[in-house]
Order: C-alpha cells, then structure tokens, then sequence
C-alpha cells in the first residue's frame, strides 16, 4: 500500500485499467487490480506526492469522458469532477437555429494525458483533451479550470486535428521552474510559456510538417510526443508525424536526429531518469503503423554520442507491433526499466535498460498508455 | 407522474428503481433526474446540452433521440425509457 516496494505498470487499454505489479528486481510480475471495464483509458498516471494516488482519464463510449481517482494503487476508484468545455458551465443547450439537432458548441470528446503538477503546488494537476484543451485543478480534481491562455491562443483559428481527433496530449512541466510549461498537440504542435500559462509561444522551429504547403510553418506540426531528460530539463525527445528531433533549448530550435533510421515515424517517446542522455523510440512503418522490420523493436538515441543502437534481438518478438503515443514508459530506477504497450495488447518490458527482454505473460486488450510507479516515487 | 426508467447501466450513476417524475419536456426531465442524481450530470447529454451520441431515448416507446430530442414534449406521456443503443458487432 501507500510507500510499498512495488514496482507498478499502469496500463491503459481501450477496454479498461490494468495494473501489472512487480517486485523491486523486476522479476516476477502479477496483473493486480482491474477497473473501467469497458472504458477507453487512453492515461493512468500515478501522483508521486500522494503514494497510493492514481488517476485515470475514462473515455466512455456511452457515457462520455469521466476523471477518475484511486487513493489505493487502483483497488478502488471513485469518479471526480470532469472538466467542461469553456462556456459549458451554464449548461445551456446552444442549438444551430437552422437545425436544431446540431450543437453549436463541440463537448469535450476524449480525455488524453493527465499531469501532476510541480511539487511546490501538491493539489495541482493539469489535464490535456479534445478538442485541443488544456484544464488545470487546484484541488486535487474537485474542479477544473480551463487554461484560457491556451485554449485560446491567437494561432487557434489555424489549428487543425490530428488522424485522433484535435487533442492536447502531451504536458511536460520544468522541474525547476513550475512557471516553465510545454504542451503538445495534434496536428498543431508545441508550445511553451515561461509564465505559468499566462503567454504561450509556438516551438516548432526545424520541425518539418511534410503533409502542408508550407514545410515548416510556425504551428500546424503534428507532434506525437515529447519527453524531457531528466538531467537536462532543456533537453527533450521528440517523436513527431515529421520524423524524430532533439531540443537542448527549451524548444526553441530542433534538429531531426531520425533520418538515419530511414523511416524515423513513431508515437512514443521516453526518457529514463537513472540513464540521462538517453531515449528510446520506437519506430513503425510511417504508411501500416506498426513495426515494418516484422518483429517488436525498440531504438535507442545516446544524445552525448549522437548515435543510435537498436535493443531487442530481431528473433525475440516475431511480428508487426502498433505503439500509441502513451505507448513506451521507463520507471526511475537503476538500471531503467523499459516498458512498451502494443495496440493488440502485449506488454513488454526490459529491467536492464533494453539488455535483456521479456513479454508479460498475460494478454491484454489494445493499449493505449504505459506509465510506471516506481518506488521511489511513491 | 411520469415512469422513468433508467437502464442498468445508468444506475451505477441514477436510480436504482422506476422514478416517478413530472415534467413538460424530456429537457426538463433530464433537468430534474440530474438535480436528485448529480452523477448523471454529462452522462446523459453531454455540456451543450445535447443528447450522447449512444444514448436513446423512448417516450411511450417511441425513440425520440433523433428527431425532436430534449425538445420533446412530455405532455400526456405516461413513460420515458432512457436506455443506451447497440453499439459494435
């Protein structure tokens, strides 16, 4: 329970919550609490101030979207407030007059990323949905305020969705400076405000965007996913449609780092804390989405050496593997632990930073996101 | 009075049996479900008001999900089913 020595995999699946847990070697593994039948989870995340405190982002087909929150590693888990799409408040019907069927204002669709806040500020959190939102809690989710900084930032007007609708996926806060944000989303790309959210300026200087007329515009990217090192904070991995790029500047400029893995397309991204410098992608098949070599692949990116190394034996894991943006997750110990979630619902794991390879022995439905509770981390 | 039926679905969020309520539109009645049931705040109409995609609605037995909606008259009606559509295979 609270502050136990388990490592745990929080697995999201497009048919529930799963929690896979480990001991601290990372040897024996046992698929632990269930919940959500039924639900897409498309994020769980552990909150690392708060052992014991899990929250989960349920998108219901029926029933809509719902935050959901665990104070005892998934056992139970009790529904929170969901945020609402700016002006929902009132819950007023605003109908099209020329059709009363329609809507004029889009509901809040799916709930993608949920980010616990910095830790000088423990009851925040910030939530990223669709379309392209970000919400912030105060309260440990007992309510939810849009980020209207964001939300409607001047470049809106021109934002586009991605092939998963208009989604704010990814949130990333600097470890020194709670005032530093970076957010992510489809197809618009990144953002960064130097405020905490006050002012917001586009970052995607040097990413290509080979779908538009314009290469390489000022927004309009679609990125897929960033993470951050963790020696580093201005340093960050980033898997987009475009290929795969590095940042040592806050986002201000990137540089492609993929090209030499041929087709350098992917979703996921992750950086290890105990192994800074380091990332790890994993590349599919720009045009089928899954791994084009034929078996399970995970490539590794030393940004010290600017080299590439490939870390799964071709004749370990036969066949072709689809990974979501959530889809790859280390834990923060020592040597890292990789964690990697396919869309047909195998787990894989390494305990020893990708030397050696296993593949939980449990059949899991389509994963959408992998995240870990580590002990340290609570 | 209206009969109300909520499907067992529902009621993880509503009532757990037959609700008798009254109401003038299926707007109201919603209004009314969700004022005794915060929980089923969203999950019947989502913020703009409008009924969920998956979400059908019976007066008297007929769906009226997608034609007239929350906009439907309860008057003279004697039940309303809301109960969630087929969905996959």
């Amino acid at each position: 329970m609270p502050g136990d020595r388990k490592v745990r995999i929080l697995v999201g699946t497009r048919k529930g919550t799963y929690v896979v847990e480990g001991d601290p070697k990372r040897v024996k593994w046992r698929v632990g609490p269930v919940a959500h039948a039924g639900s897409e989870i498309y994020h769980v995340v552990a909150d690392p101030r708060h052992p014991g405190e899990l929250y989960a982002a349920v998108n219901n087909g029926f029933w809509g979207p719902m935050v959901q929150r665990s104070r005892n590693w998934g056992k139970t888990w009790k529904e929170i407030a969901t945020p609402l799409t700016p002006g929902g408040k009132d819950r007023k019907p605003a109908f099209n007059e020329e059709n009363p069927s329609v809507p004029v204002q889009r509901p809040l669709a799916n709930l993608w990323h949920i980010e616990p806040g910095p830790n000088d500020a423990p009851d925040t959190l910030y939530l990223g949905a669709d379309p392209h939102l970000l919400f912030r809690t105060s309260d440990r989710g007992a309510s939810w305020e849009p980020v209207e900084s964001i939300n409607e930032h001047p470049s809106r007007k021109d934002w586009s969705p991605g092939a998963g609708g208009p989604c704010l996926h990814t949130i990333l806060l600097d470890p020194r400076d709670s005032q530093r944000i970076y957010v992510g989303m489809s197809a618009v790309g990144t953002f960064r405000t130097d405020d905490g959210g006050r002012t917001w300026t586009p970052k995607n200087k040097g990413v290509m965007a080979p779908f538009l007329p314009n290469k390489y515009p000022e927004t309009g990217q679609c990125v897929h996913h960033v993470a951050i090192d963790s020696r580093d904070p201005d340093t960050f991995y980033r898997q987009d449609h475009g290929g795969m790029y590095v940042s040592h500047n806050r986002m201000d400029s990137w540089t492609r780092i993929g090209k030499p893995l041929g087709d350098d397309f992917g979703f996921g991204v992750a950086s290890p804390p105990s192994d800074p410098g380091r990332a790890y992608f994993v590349r599919l098949d720009g045009m089928a989405r899954v791994t084009g070599e034929g078996h399970f692949q995970v490539h590794e990116w030393n940004d010290s050496r600017r080299a590439w190394r490939t870390l799964v034996s071709p004749k370990a894991f036969p066949g072709h593997f689809g990974v979501q943006r959530e889809g790859i997750a280390t834990d923060n110990l020592d040597p890292a632990g990789i964690y990697v979630g396919t869309t047909t619902g195998q787990l894989f794991m390494s305990p020893d930073a990708g030397r050696n390879w296993r593949q939980l022995p449990f059949q899991l439905p389509g994963i959408h996101s992998v995240s870990v509770a580590s002990p340290e981390a609570g | 009075m209206l009969d109300v039926h909520l499907d067992s679905w529902l009621r993880e969020f509503g009532p757990r049996r037959k609700e008798k309520l009254e109401a003038d539109s299926v707007e109201h009645l919603l209004d009314a479900l969700e004022q005794q049931y915060p929980r089923l705040r969203f999950k019947i109409r989502d913020e703009t008001g409008s009924l969920r995609r998956y979400v059908r609605v019976f007066v008297d037995g007929e769906d009226v999900s997608g034609t007239t909606g929350v906009m439907t008259s309860l008057s003279g009606a004697r039940t309303v089913d809301i109960l969630h559509s087929i969905a996959g295979g």
